[in-house]
């Protein structure tokens, strides 16, 4: 019995280190945005605005989305609220925009990641007098039958694959070999960039052959399937990665193979490691989305149409911009004021 | 005749058996598609290093079903334990002791499983499903996302799964044989291996026989989070970046492995060496089918058959020798 009570014991001091440790950075983590709310929000908002997106928490690309949709309504004296699944889930997404709808906002900003299951709730709100405005994901139909938002501000996924491979087509590189590792296999924007990458490369050199390789979202998965691509085909000389989940462990195993700068890589999507990359020409260049615009301008768009009645552009686009050495130092200073490029 | 049956239900009574048929028969189709890219030295380090890290969590969880218990948890902890180290070495701590810290804590979080499990009576699916999903909350919430790098190298991650060699044999895989090494002796060699068998097949029976079973239920719980912080820890030392999303769906591959490896969902039956064998086959599979040039897009169909094919071989195995013996 006593031995029973001394695991219990244990147990509890260890389950006592554990919450210790979370509270500790889960209160560090809490007190760290709190100055940069604080100081603003001086009178009470003009209008409030609902962003509603797939993107979550759980993936640090949609964090400067965030912060610009946050400094816009500053600025302006409007309340944005923020909603995103914290798991990507369209039925979590319809929920949030059926929930905005409920709340009655000025305006709603809106990811059309599923222009079916977002028809019938956004037709609804607009068809109540809240206007829409749609960021990162277009409805893909042609006017008269997409979802009659007010605007579409973002690049679209497929742009920024065609853009970065035709970036390498126009350095007049003829590729050998091309994989495109493909992190998240069925997912509908990855899919996109990768479809985009293929087409830029088979209209200029049909012969030259493209592969999508699944990676997995573990990198080391990810290194090893790449290593034994190489390995089965040693003609292989570009490889496309889709975001940092693939290009990190990319980097990693042309590090450890001795093949950094022979065999040529580009990203999509920027972090540290990418712009050190490119710095250092282990990394031929990356396409920046530039997601902070995507959570500044539709706010700003929004203001503009709800207050003075201005129409803003079909498509606002915010890329795809193709970063490499030579643009270096603009993207370091975006990332260093919206956190992410 | 009669003594080659006797040999094949001598075999038989090793969980391994029929892992063992499975590796064989693949490898031997991959060998035959691609000879000279397949059996080569380079190819067994490469299936190893995938191996590795699934393969600790796999030794840890293939412990812990032996007891006939379940953790879906160890993917998580497979991310909180490299996170961890990497905010804590880059404030200053040394990466031995932040890791030593938090591989202690990844002991306590499985011991907290099996302390719920065992008192509440809760199904530890429950149990550390809840775990799981608390523990990755936690991570996104701590990194808002983002991945975290450690900033300078240390010792520790050559250790931990450095390169030796110019091959490609990781000290990953060589963590891996040890691990199994150890598991493999306590489960037995010693009488907590025995009880831990016991445990498994029967709880109540257990008891009256004088095993503490909550005991070493408990405990069989904390060494599954153990491994699945030191294979979150392999990972992190090759790549020196933890994503906030490292190691999701982990806890099935780590499943997979061990039921391809002859352990029995119900507990009770299983082995060390056929989780290694189970977790070995898993990435064999990948790296035989990239070499094969078989299309990317097949690997988890393909995965899904030879479970399926795999685990009637085992409990036709387990049905005809073991239970009737």
């Amino acid at each position: 019995m006593s031995e029973k009570k001394n695991t219990t014991l244990i147990a509890i001091a260890i389950i006592g280190i554990i919450i210790g440790v979370i509270i500790g950075y889960g209160i560090a983590a809490l007190m760290k945005p709190a100055p940069t709310q604080a100081p603003t929000q001086p009178t009470k908002p003009e209008f409030t605005f609902y962003y509603v997106s797939h993107g979550g928490p759980a993936d640090p690309w949609w964090a400067p989305v965030i912060k610009g949709s946050q400094d816009a309504g500053k600025l302006l004296g409007v309340k944005v609220v923020y909603n995103g699944p914290e798991k990507f889930s369209i039925q979590a997404l319809v929920n949030l925009v059926e929930s905005a709808i409920a709340a009655n906002p000025d305006g709603m900003i809106v990811t059309i990641t599923d222009y079916k299951a977002l028809d019938e709730p956004l037709r609804k709100a607009i068809n109540k007098g809240i206007p829409v405005i749609a960021v990162n994901v277009p409805d893909p139909r042609p006017k008269g039958e997409r979802i009659p938002y007010l605007s579409y501000v973002g690049q679209n996924e497929y742009d920024a694959g065609y853009y970065l491979a035709k970036y390498l087509i126009d350095t007049g590189y003829k590729p050998k070999r091309v994989i495109i590792g493909i992190h998240e296999v069925g997912h509908i924007g990855l899919e996109t960039r990768a479809k985009g990458i293929i087409d830029a490369i088979k209209e200029k050199y049909p012969d030259v052959p493209v592969e999508k390789l699944d990676i997995t979202t573990d990198p080391t998965k990810a290194a090893e399937v790449i290593k034994n691509y190489l390995t089965a085909h040693p003609d292989t000389d570009v490889i496309f990665t889709l975001g940092p989940l693939g290009a990190h462990p990319a980097l990693q195993v042309l590090d450890e193979m001795g093949l950094s700068g022979k065999v040529k890589l580009l990203t999509i999507d920027i972090d540290d490691t990418i712009l050190k990359a490119i710095e250092e020409g282990k990394l031929l260049a990356a396409v920046s989305q530039q997601p902070y615009a995507q959570g500044f301008l539709p706010v700003v768009f929004m203001y503009l149409y709800v207050k003075y009645g201005i129409i803003p552009p079909e498509h606002v686009p915010t890329g795809p911009t193709v970063i490499d050495k030579t643009r270096l130092e603009d993207v370091r200073k975006q990332i260093a004021t919206t956190g992410g490029a | 005749m009669v003594d080659s049956k006797k040999i094949l239900r001598e075999l038989a009574q090793h969980p391994e058996f029929g892992v063992l048929i499975s590796l064989v028969v693949l490898a031997t189709a991959f060998a035959s598609i691609t000879p000279d890219k397949f059996l080569t030295i380079p190819t067994l380090y490469s299936a190893l290093t995938l191996a590795s890290e699934l393969g600790v969590v796999t030794i840890g969880i293939a412990f812990l079903m032996i007891t006939g218990e379940f953790d879906l948890s160890v993917g998580s902890v497979y991310a909180l334990v490299p996170m961890m180290v990497a905010f804590m070495v880059n404030s200053g701590v040394d990466m031995l002791i932040a890791s030593i810290i938090m591989l202690l804590v990844a002991f306590g979080i499985g011991l907290l499983n099996g302390v719920i499990t065992i008192k509440t009576g809760i199904p530890s699916f429950i149990t550390t499903l809840g775990m799981m999903m608390f523990l990755r909350g936690i991570l996104l919430a701590l990194t808002g996302g983002f991945p975290v790098r450690l900033e300078n190298p240390h010792w520790l991650i050559y250790v931990l799964n450095g390169s030796i060699g110019t091959e490609g044999l990781r000290t990953g895989a060589i963590w891996l044989v040890i691990v199994t090494a150890i598991f493999s002796f306590i489960l037995d060699w010693t009488p907590y291996g025995n009880w831990t068998f016991a445990v498994g097949a029967s709880a109540e029976t257990a008891r009256e026989l004088g095993v503490p079973s909550a005991k070493v239920k408990i405990i069989n719980f904390g060494i599954s989070a153990l491994m699945a912080g030191l294979a979150g820890l392999m990972a992190f030392s090759r790549f020196r970046i933890v994503d906030p999303t490292l190691g999701e769906g982990l806890e099935l591959e780590a499943i997979t492995g061990a039921v391809l490896g002859g352990c029995l969902l119900t507990g009770g039956y299983g082995s060390m060496v056929g989780s290694f064998m189970g977790a070995f086959l898993i990435a064999m599979t990948r790296v035989g089918l990239v070499l094969a040039k078989a299309p990317a897009y097949w690997y988890r169909a393909f995965i899904g058959v030879i479970l399926i094919i795999a685990t009637i071989i085992n409990m036709t195995i387990v049905r005809k020798f073991v239970t009737s013996g």
